[in-house]
């Protein structure tokens, strides 16, 4: 809201980076002091659904469009029960929405559900900051305006690798998710079979969730420290391995259990999940420089030779290379690796490599923005059984290809 | 998939003259695809009849023909060029309809000539709403209930079953010509039966109204590998009802959640699956209830389009471009985003900044009709605005439009009307959001607002922000404004100027408190990806935030900033851009880093690459300084984009700003009459006697000295606005009376008036030393119409080679003594042998683009290295009295159509919209070609009704003799017919309007009148002969209002009757004198 408009009701409020630049600017949240990883999303319009997005959990988001809460908020963009980021930074913020689903104002909502936020920042000039110094640690506070003293404790703050956000995030106890009606009837009309999927949620999205269900899935969700023994007991058709926030290496024991159940059944993930799924394969896992946080993210898909554009918010990605030398027989001839994937795409040949631990493992998808891959295809071990001949054949509808908020174009198993 | 191989000569079809619903924002596409198809190596060949366009430049195409866009012309074309495919899309309807009916008449098949970049079908599919509504049915969409008719009758039926209000909309015709919505059954009766006539298929869809409720556009791309994606949301603020080119429209969409949005998207794509678009880039609109979120779909437009332009402009995608690659063969992920360079084109833009573009009207110039929007497109032109917010961008949008509004209020130039002020604010008309504006002033509520106007309250409420933020600048005024608060003041949009006002300051204290106070606009970047990844061009706009984050880099070369036109009105448009997109080649060639500053969407020069650096930001004297702070330039030039640039020199000049080419002193000494008049009583050369009047007194006294009729118009105006030829002291009184609110701080010039005097148009081009006159331009039409609405004829086809030397000396010596460094237009009368002055513009006319094209001369370039420092006589022109092989006409293009209820005559007010050229031989046949390319009716035989003024009564008879011998039957009203009769034409003789039957109306109605021609009185304004024209447009019947016209007219129809058709001509041909 434009200061003329606002009058003095707002407090002000201090963005500190820990590279020392500060942006002055007012609250439109919850007053107060927030501290964690800044990173920026470049959705034009889903400001509710990325912060009811547990995948943000440990950080500051910026959102780069820059008049932000104009349809309020409703029950139905909610992604989770509620929000987990640490807070928001906006160009200006909508106290007076419209829109026939709006309940409540977006202000309003982050102070109810105690997001510290901040509004009038140069979102552009911050964002371009990011996009060259990479994420870096940031604090809102409402308390603190001294931009020296602010940035002395931002710099004393905990990187977001030091912590396992998954943990905070992830549910306490299973429960399961019916198949959609509809959907249920369709597969059974075209005489394929009820399908049941075992879904670690790490912090999944509830969109994730519901295009499963409506996929005709039946989920049982679990906690991300399920042993695998645990869910191989229930026999599932296949394991789905959600979003979620922070460095897959914190969390350990979803990463163990991947590692068990690879291979016994066919196996399914986006973002966080993709991550441990590789790591399981024997991937390595790089920081990637700015992430991927955006509506927009174009992704070659190497089978079907279709661009998906994807909705994605992850910072870290699989090393391609790391997982084993080409196979060149399987790879147009090729047997030396490449950085930026993008050659593949011009070439239109979805690479194989021969892993150590997973034999096989297929390149599926690249993100066309930076040639970083975004999905793999790992061969069951047991017998090479039809299932998994079409990366859209291991899940049904191809799961995380769904539009909306499940448009996530990573791998499965 | 790879580019294709097999195709080498590819054909692409223009959008012809810029008319309401069509303008330059065609240019812009097909000149893109143009340059794009020949990058990559094919032979492009183009057919398009406006010379007024980049596109047509014998240097965009590799074969330019200059010809009407019938089957005819471009069958011709195609039978000579032997072209592998046609690309359609680029050139709007005229286009698609074009290649619809050259398929139809067998010339695609006859030649092998494929259709890329769409098909047929799908053209038909999207385009016919019967179709159209049962393929949107198939994929599950809603679209309004509905009901076609091809009668009157049906019409009314199908309206009886849905219930009134209905929506009218015929098919097959451009901008919604035609449409509306019919509250009962006398306004169905009215709109359905216009339709009807329109129509080329006879055929109207009436509709359920979803008057009320939001209308979104997507722009969509899809490649024939499947793949879509959405360019980008446009929302228009003025609800359904309004046509989109007519509405206020914001991108990205505003009111919509994520997930409606996603359902839009999805249903888009979806639609151009269905519709079978194969590749290239469409527009689907939908409604929304604001109530529950239900989506319809309207309509589709299966080809690049004016949203296209703008969500292009307001993106940064260039989605002509990218649909021209697509046509051929490549898939999205093989086109490289030419903003990042790294990423590909195939992605969602994401924007950080709020897009408003404001239409422009002209209804001042059609007094008499309706100034109510409806769902027929009305706005002649556009202005687009960048700001951080909604409310910066639309108050930068409205200031943009150039009509004296400085944002949404607070600058005194609104007025408002007391009595039907409730209903002002009701209904849609280009006052409208002024009226929004006054009632939340007057303490209106938004849920009032909203009731009433149905606009979205999230964009009242913003416009209630803007209100509320005037009072607190006024109550502050400006010593309280600190820093904090200018900021904010600023970042709401106001201009300086607004925030004078309402502190009761001056725009030049406001500018220095801000740069006291540090309140400066920063550089921002239009990058299509919100700042994701650097981007690799300079397509910027200015805004403020905290702290003083520009993104303002550098450039090693001498900078130049050009000042184009702003938004298209009548008498200023695509011409004048043209002038500076060819300074922009020409300077860059010379080395400079070209800096382009406009706020028009539809143009060529706001495509990212044509300069090296683009700003989009209002021509107002603040924005225009802080380009020239930010970049610093060597020269500025003014003397290109019309009146608009023109009119801030002085003030430019005075704040040290250095102006390339001809000096403000220069512009002033022409441009003031006074010192005008010296000068040519200095240098002997005659003008027709003048005078100046600031009260109808002094006009009076003014008219006894001088004589009736006289030319009055106001002073510094374009267009001829406000400018009327009276005949008697009645007629000056009414006009002295109506006058003082065209320009209240100036005085109205009166001039003797040189009854059928022929007028010349002369561009020409000096550098202080030396004048190069580059075309004579001979007008059809005599003195009295405005010379942007006569037709006109280089090279002069009726004036003797002595004679048109006495002009170019005569043009020498006007711009040595004006001391012209550049482009200068002189307009002429010539009466009885003797040449007299009317007026000398010392910048870039209307007529540049025609006649750069006519005398192959590039005037705009040369005027470019001019003000650069090259002198005339190292360009190596041509010499000025050499023999021209070919005879170019321009002919007007009017918009009678849109503007039922007003005179449908030429006058010295300038109507018309655009303009075609042809090219032949002999005149007559250069003027046959321009009527086919207006698409005038020239029947061969029928009835010829003719009505003259008694002034014309004696040269009628000539014409009319040889229209009876050419077969005609001659139809006319007693006065006429005894005049013929005695000349011994056998004529019939009907009644007059009003006095009986058979009269014209009926005989117009029975379809037997081939065309009319009806010489207007001057000083009968109302009665007859209004009716019988305004009949005439309603029935598209040719009807031609002056003697020289028909002339010309009868000419053509011979020279159409003694050639089988006319051949067709390539620029490139005619440059090398080859002409057959």
């Amino acid at each position: 809201m434009n200061l003329l408009v606002s009058s003095s009701s707002q407090p002000a409020a201090l963005l500190a980076l820990e590279d020392g630049t500060c942006f002055r600017g007012r609250s439109c949240g919850a007053q107060g002091e927030a501290f964690g990883e800044i990173v920026f999303n470049t959705s034009m319009v889903g400001y509710q659904e990325i912060v009811t997005d547990p995948s943000y959990a440990g950080q500051i988001v910026t959102l780069t469009y820059p008049q932000v809460g104009n349809y309020g908020v409703n029950d139905d963009a909610m992604q989770s029960g509620g929000t987990f980021l640490r807070g928001l930074v906006v160009r200006d913020m909508c106290h007076t929405p419209s829109n026939w689903q709006s309940t409540a104002s977006f202000p309003d909502f982050l102070r109810s559900e105690g997001v510290v936020a901040i509004e009038g920042v140069d979102t552009r000039a911050l964002t371009l900051r990011i996009r060259s110094s990479g994420a870096m640690r940031a604090a809102i506070s409402t308390t603190d305006l001294d931009p020296e003293s602010l940035v002395a404790r931002v710099v004393a703050s905990p990187a977001i690798s030091a912590h396992n956000y998954v943990a905070d995030v992830s549910p306490r106890q299973e429960r399961v998710v019916p198949a959609k009606a509809e959907a249920l009837a369709a597969r059974e009309a075209a005489g394929l079979p009820k399908l049941h999927v075992v879904a670690y949620d790490c912090g999944e999205k509830r969109g994730i969730e519901e295009g499963l269900a409506a996929a005709g899935c039946e989920l049982t969700v679990v906690p991300f420290d399920t042993p695998a023994a645990r869910v191989l007991s229930l026999a599932p058709d296949g394991v789905f391995f959600s979003n979620g926030p922070g460095d897959p290496e914190q969390a350990s024991q979803t990463a163990r259990a991947a590692e068990d159940i690879l291979g016994k059944v066919p196996v399914f993930g986006i973002c966080l999940g993709n991550q441990l799924i590789s790591m399981a394969a024997g991937a390595q896992i790089e920081k990637l420089p700015f992430g991927h946080h955006g509506g927009n993210e174009p992704v070659m898909n190497l089978l079907t030779r279709k661009v998906e554009i994807t909705a994605q918010n992850h910072n870290y990605g699989l090393v391609f290379s790391s997982m084993g030398p080409l196979v060149p027989e399987l790879s147009g001839g090729e047997r030396a690796h490449v950085r930026d994937l993008r050659p593949w795409v011009e070439r239109g040949v979805a690479p194989v490599v021969q892993t150590e631990r997973m034999g096989r493992v297929r390149l599926t998808h690249v993100n066309l923005n930076d040639g970083t891959p975004e999905g793999i295809f790992v061969r069951l071990m047991d017998g090479w059984r039809q299932r998994e001949a079409g990366a859209t054949s291991v899940s049904p509808d191809y799961l995380c290809i769904d539009v909306r908020e499940g448009r996530a174009g990573h791998a499965e198993a | 998939m790879p580019k294709r191989n097999d195709l080498k000569k590819i054909l692409v079809i223009g959008s012809g003259p810029i008319v309401i619903g069509q303008a330059c924002e065609f240019d812009y596409s097909g000149t893109q695809a143009c340059r794009v198809l020949r990058r990559e190596g094919y032979e492009v060949v183009l057919v398009n009849s406006n010379p007024a366009t980049i596109m047509t430049d014998p240097e965009t195409a590799d074969r330019t023909y200059v010809e009407p866009i019938t089957v005819e012309a471009v069958g011709k074309v195609i039978e000579r060029e032997r072209p592998d495919a046609l690309l359609p899309n680029m050139g709007g309807q005229t286009a698609l309809n074009c290649a619809v009916a050259l398929g139809e008449a067998g010339v695609l098949e006859r030649f092998g000539v494929e259709v890329i970049g769409c098909d047929l079908d799908s053209i038909r599919t999207g385009e016919d709403r019967e179709l159209f509504a049962a393929a949107m049915r198939d994929i599950g969409l809603d679209v309004a209930a509905s009901g076609f008719a091809h009668t009157l009758d049906e019409a009314l039926a199908v309206a009886g079953e849905l219930g009134y209000p209905v929506v009218v909309r015929p098919s097959f015709t451009l901008g919604g010509a035609g449409g509306g919505i019919a509250h009962d059954e006398a306004e169905l009766r009215l709109i359905a039966g216009q339709g009807l006539a329109l129509s080329p298929t006879t055929e109207v869809l009436v509709e359920q109204s979803i008057e009320g409720w939001k209308e979104i556009e997507m722009e969509v791309m899809r490649d024939n590998a499947g793949n879509g994606i959405v360019i980008c949301s446009i929302e228009n603020l003025d609800p359904m009802g309004v046509h989109t080119g007519d509405s206020i429209t914001v991108a990205p969409a505003q009111t919509l959640t994520d997930e409606e949005l996603q359902r839009l998207r999805d249903y888009s794509l979806a639609c151009l699956e269905r519709v079978g678009v194969a590749t290239g880039g469409s527009n689907v609109q939908f409604a929304v209830n604001p109530k529950d979120g239900r989506v319809i779909v309207i309509e589709m437009n299966p080809r690049v389009s004016r949203s296209s332009a703008l969500a292009s402009k307001a993106t940064g995608f260039p989605i002509a471009k990218a649909a021209a690659l697509l046509a051929v063969g490549y898939t999205l992920d093989e086109i490289v985003n030419d903003i990042t360079r790294v990423t590909p084109a195939c992605f969602e833009p994401s924007i950080d900044y709020c897009v408003a573009k404001a239409p422009r009207f002209a209804f001042e110039k059609f007094k008499g009709t309706s100034e109510e929007l409806t769902t027929r497109m009305k706005s002649v032109g556009e202005a687009m605005a960048i700001g951080r917010t909604f409310e910066e961008a639309l108050q930068k949008a409205l200031r943009s439009l150039e009509n004296d509004h400085m944002g949404l209020g607070a600058d005194g130039a609104a007025q408002f009307d007391e009595e039907r002020f409730g209903e002002l604010v009701a209904k849609p008309t280009p006052e409208r959001i002024y009226y929004v504006a006054e009632a939340l002033r007057r303490g209106w509520t938004v849920a009032q607002l909203a009731e009433a106007t149905r606009i979205d309250p999230w964009y009242l409420y913003r416009m209630a922000d803007i209100v509320a933020a005037e009072r607190a600048i006024a109550e502050l005024g400006i010593a309280g404004l600190d820093h904090e608060h200018l900021l904010a003041a600023k970042q709401m949009g106001f201009s300086d100027a607004q925030i004078a006002w309402l502190t009761g300051s001056t725009e030049e204290v406001v500018r220095a408190v801000r740069q006291v106070l540090g309140v400066v606009p920063v550089v921002k970047t239009v990058d299509t990806c919100a700042g994701e990844f650097a981007a690799q061009t300079s397509y910027h706009y200015l805004t403020y935030e905290e702290g003083c984050a520009s993104e303002h880099v550098e450039a090693a070369k001498p900078r130049v900033v050009i000042l184009s036109a702003g938004p298209n009105r009548i008498g200023q448009g695509i011409e004048f851009d043209y002038c500076c997109v060819h300074a922009a080649y020409a300077l860059r060639d010379k080395g400079y880093e070209t800096v382009m500053l406009n706020c028009n969407p539809e143009t060529v020069s706001t495509d990212y690459d044509t300069s090296d650096r683009l700003y989009f930001e209002p021509l107002t004297f603040e924005n225009v300084m802080d380009v020239v702070e930010a970049e610093r330039p060597t020269g500025v030039v003014v003397t290109l984009g019309g009146q608009t640039p023109i009119k801030l020199a002085r003030r430019l000049e005075a704040a040290g700003v250095p102006i390339m080419g001809t000096q403000p002193e220069s512009i002033d000494l022409a441009e003031d009459r006074d010192r005008f008049s010296a000068l040519l009583d200095q240098l002997e050369i005659p003008y027709p006697p003048s005078s100046v009047a600031a009260t109808p007194e002094e006009a009076r006294q003014v008219a006894r000295t001088l004589g009736y009729p006289l030319i009055v118009r106001p002073s510094y105006v374009l267009g001829g606005r406000g400018m009327a030829i009276v005949y008697s002291d009645a007629a000056m009184a009414t006009y002295m009376d109506e006058a003082a609110h065209v320009t209240p701080d100036h005085p109205v010039y009166l001039d003797a008036f040189l009854e059928d005097a022929i007028e010349l148009d002369v561009d020409a081009l000096a550098d202080g030393e030396a004048c190069y006159v580059g075309a004579v331009l001979e007008h059809i039409e005599e003195c009295g119409i405005h010379s942007g609405d006569s037709a006109c004829c280089c090279p002069p086809f009726s004036l003797s080679d002595a004679f048109v030397e006495q002009v170019r000396q005569t043009t020498r010596q006007l711009a040595l003594a004006c001391d012209i460094r550049g482009l200068l237009n002189v307009q002429y009368a010539v009466k009885d042998e003797q040449l007299y002055v009317i007026e000398l513009n010392p910048r870039a006319s209307r007529t540049v683009p025609f006649s750069s094209k006519a005398s192959g001369v590039p005037l705009a370039k040369c005027a470019a290295r001019v003000m650069a420092g090259e002198r005339i006589c190292d360009l190596g022109l041509p010499p000025e009295d050499r023999d021209y092989a070919y005879f170019s006409v321009k002919e007007a293009v009017m918009p009678w159509a849109r503007f039922p209820g007003s005179d449908v005559r030429l006058g010295p007010e300038m109507k018309s919209t655009g303009e075609v050229m042809g090219v032949a031989e002999t005149f007559p046949e250069a003027y046959a070609k321009t009527r086919q390319a207006i698409d005038y009716e020239m029947p061969a035989q029928g009835s010829v009704f003719i009505s003259v003024r008694d002034a014309d009564k004696r040269t009628i008879a000539p014409v009319a003799f040889s229209l009876w011998q050419m077969g005609y039957r001659i139809v006319a009203t007693r006065g006429t017919a005894k005049t013929l009769r005695a000349a011994g034409i056998p004529c019939d003789v009907i009644e007059r309007i009003g006095e009986g039957h058979p009269n014209v109306l009926d005989e117009m109605a029975a379809g037997d009148v081939s065309f009319i021609i009806n010489t207007p009185h001057g000083h009968d304004s109302r009665g007859d002969g209004e009716v019988l024209r305004s009949e005439a447009v309603a029935r598209g019947i040719s009807l031609v209002s002056t003697l020289s016209g028909a002339t010309a007219l009868l000419q053509s129809l011979a020279s159409l009757r003694r050639e089988e058709s006319l051949p067709v001509y390539a620029l490139q041909d005619l440059a090398e004198g080859r002409v057959s």
